[in-house]
């Protein structure tokens, strides 16, 4: 896929918070992912990339696609001169990631795998005379279903006697949402989302009570933060200054055996995946093994005609239609609203160190907005890239009848993509339909074929279509109409 | 009169029952350092252990470091 980059390097809006860098992109006009990803680093960050970048262990960690590809680019590169006019004082490149994705987007796996590749890292980084200044899941950004850590700057030199200064941060962000899940069955997604930078042990603790507090991990890195953050808040309020706290007396057995045993706890938590309403897709589906395998078909023959870039697969349930995708796409983004059916997909597709699938977790009738600072600092789901390809499978009439999104404002929305699509339309025979209707008031009357194709033709025009299921289901490819009736 | 010595009263025992701090000036997590410290001295006594049981249960069974390393990753 070629296509039209803007005219230079654009700072960024998520990559303001740490004062000695700021990643820019050059981004394509069409938003079809950026083309370049430049980091402008200040004299310290730059020196001690230079010596970072021949540390043996920061080299495994690189090779091992543990960490981003990053080369220091000459200053005779144009865009790198644009940059060092900011005031930089050198740029970094990485290899792009692609598609940005961010925590309250991960299954609770995929979190975990994250916390152990942050701990991982900052574990060689120690016994290497190094540490990372950070812990947040945001430095971490997936290649298909490998996790990978992003911020260079995050590795500086460690000084003796320095503590972890991350630790709060680990917790908050990584080890509290784990912790919520899988010791209480508390859904970790909305709390992350609510609160870009994590749950503060305080507001963690309210949650362990009686002998909650007892479960693994949690007096030590919940209940006795907590204390000791409330005694400090409570004695401080009223005075000024406050007191300095800046010890700088912890050895690195200290510090590299909190590491481990976190690493240790991390390695411990897990959950069970229940039965949900699409978590046994495969197994419980409406269909037939010869209309299942012409949906397939009408899948591939539009998939595989042109190779595609990049595609979403908007209600993927376990993947099925994912994999098919990937043998056409160079990455598929694979969205649900169901956690155990994307987290089974992610297991399933980490087995694969190869995989282009990323799995992600979302309700399709409230997609993660922009939010942070200005509302730009984290991008809404459909302000990162957009696809080349839709798969929207049995998507709409849950849309339709269980959120109550208008098909005609979810079809405008899909023409924004301005993607080619495949969309199943679930007529009102069919039994799921029924299902959905039978304890309802409202009865969607203008729910049918007719009505639908109608507000079809507003935005798209129809390619190909096939029914399945003996009339009670109809698939169709569509391309976006680029004059709107 | 009455109404307002109730909301009075209702407001402390709310604030008793829930206590909460104004955060504005202090920061409380520079508490970290007195956790890290904590939990640290607790975990180095564990890492000094397994580290030479680990030295230990090499020289008894005369394996490599290496070799250990590359079973643990």
């Amino acid at each position: 896929m070629t296509s039209k980059t803007s005219t230079g390097p654009v700072a960024n809006t998520g990559s303001f918070r740490d004062p000695a860098n700021r990643v820019y992109e050059l981004v394509s006009q069409d938003m079809a992912g950026p083309t370049r990803i430049l980091r402008g680093v200040n004299k310290d960050t730059l020196d001690i990339y230079q010596d970072l970048s021949n540390q043996p262990f920061f080299k495994k960690a690189v090779d091992n696609g543990h960490v981003v590809a990053t080369k220091l680019l000459a200053g005779a590169d144009n865009d790198a001169r644009a940059i060092l006019a900011d005031g930089w004082a050198g740029v970094l490149e990485h290899t792009a990631i692609p598609f940005i994705t961010y925590p309250y987007e991960w299954t609770f796996s995929m979190l975990k795998d994250a916390a152990l590749l942050q701990l991982h890292l900052i574990e060689k980084s120690l016994e290497n005379g190094w540490t990372l200044k950070d812990a947040t899941p945001y430095n971490i950004q997936w290649i298909g279903s490998r996790p990978v850590f992003i911020d260079i700057p995050s590795f500086e030199p460690r000084e003796d006697g320095q503590p972890w200064s991350g630790y709060r941060q680990f917790c908050s962000t990584f080890l509290t949402p784990l912790m919520l899940r899988a010791h209480l069955g508390i859904d970790h997604l909305p709390l992350l989302r609510s609160s870009i930078d994590g749950i503060p042990p305080m507001e963690a603790a309210r949650y362990f009570t009686g002998l909650k507090r007892f479960k693994k991990g949690v007096l030590s890195h919940i209940i006795f933060p907590a204390k000791v953050e409330y005694s400090i808040a409570k004695r401080e309020r009223d005075s000024a200054p406050a007191k300095r706290r800046t010890s700088r007396n912890q050895s690195l057995a200290m510090v590299l055996g909190l590491v481990q045993s976190l690493i240790r706890l991390v390695k411990k938590l897990s959950i069970e995946i229940h039965h949900t309403d699409w978590s046994q897709y495969d197994k419980t589906h409406s269909y037939q093994a010869a209309d299942l395998d012409a949906k397939k078909a009408f899948v591939l023959k539009h998939a595989s005609a042109n190779r595609i870039g990049y595609a979403w697969d908007i209600g993927c349930n376990t993947g099925t239609f994912s994999r098919i995708l990937s043998d056409y796409c160079s990455h598929v983004i694979s969205v649900d609203g169901d956690h155990n059916a994307v987290e089974q997909l992610y297991l399933e597709e980490k087995k694969n160190r190869t995989s282009n699938i990323l799995p992600l977790v979302m309700n399709l009738g409230n997609i993660s907005p922009g939010q942070g600072w200005a509302g730009t600092e984290r991008l809404a789901f459909d302000r990162r890239r957009k696809p080349d390809f839709v798969l929207c499978l049995a998507l709409i009439h849950h849309l339709r009848m269980s959120s109550n999104i208008p098909n005609v404002l979810f079809l405008e929305w899909l023409r924004s993509l301005n993607a080619e699509v495949i969309l199943e339309f679930v007529n009102r025979e069919d039994e799921m339909v029924k299902k959905l209707l039978t304890n309802k008031k409202e009865q969607y009357e203008d729910y049918n074929l007719h009505h639908f194709l109608m507000d079809v033709e507003k935005f798209f025009t129809i390619d190909n279509r096939e029914s399945l299921k003996d009339g009670k289901r109809e698939i169709l490819h569509l391309k976006p109409r680029q004059q709107l009736p | 009169m009455a109404k307002l010595h109730n909301s009075r009263w209702i407001s402390i025992i709310a604030s008793l029952l829930y206590p909460s701090i104004a955060f504005a000036y202090v920061d409380p997590g520079s508490g970290s350092v007195i956790v890290t410290t904590v939990l640290g001295l607790i975990a180095a006594i564990g890492y000094t252990f397994r580290k030479y049981f680990y030295k230990i249960r090499r020289m008894l069974s005369g394996k490599k470091a290496e070799d250990e390393q590359k079973n643990d990753e």
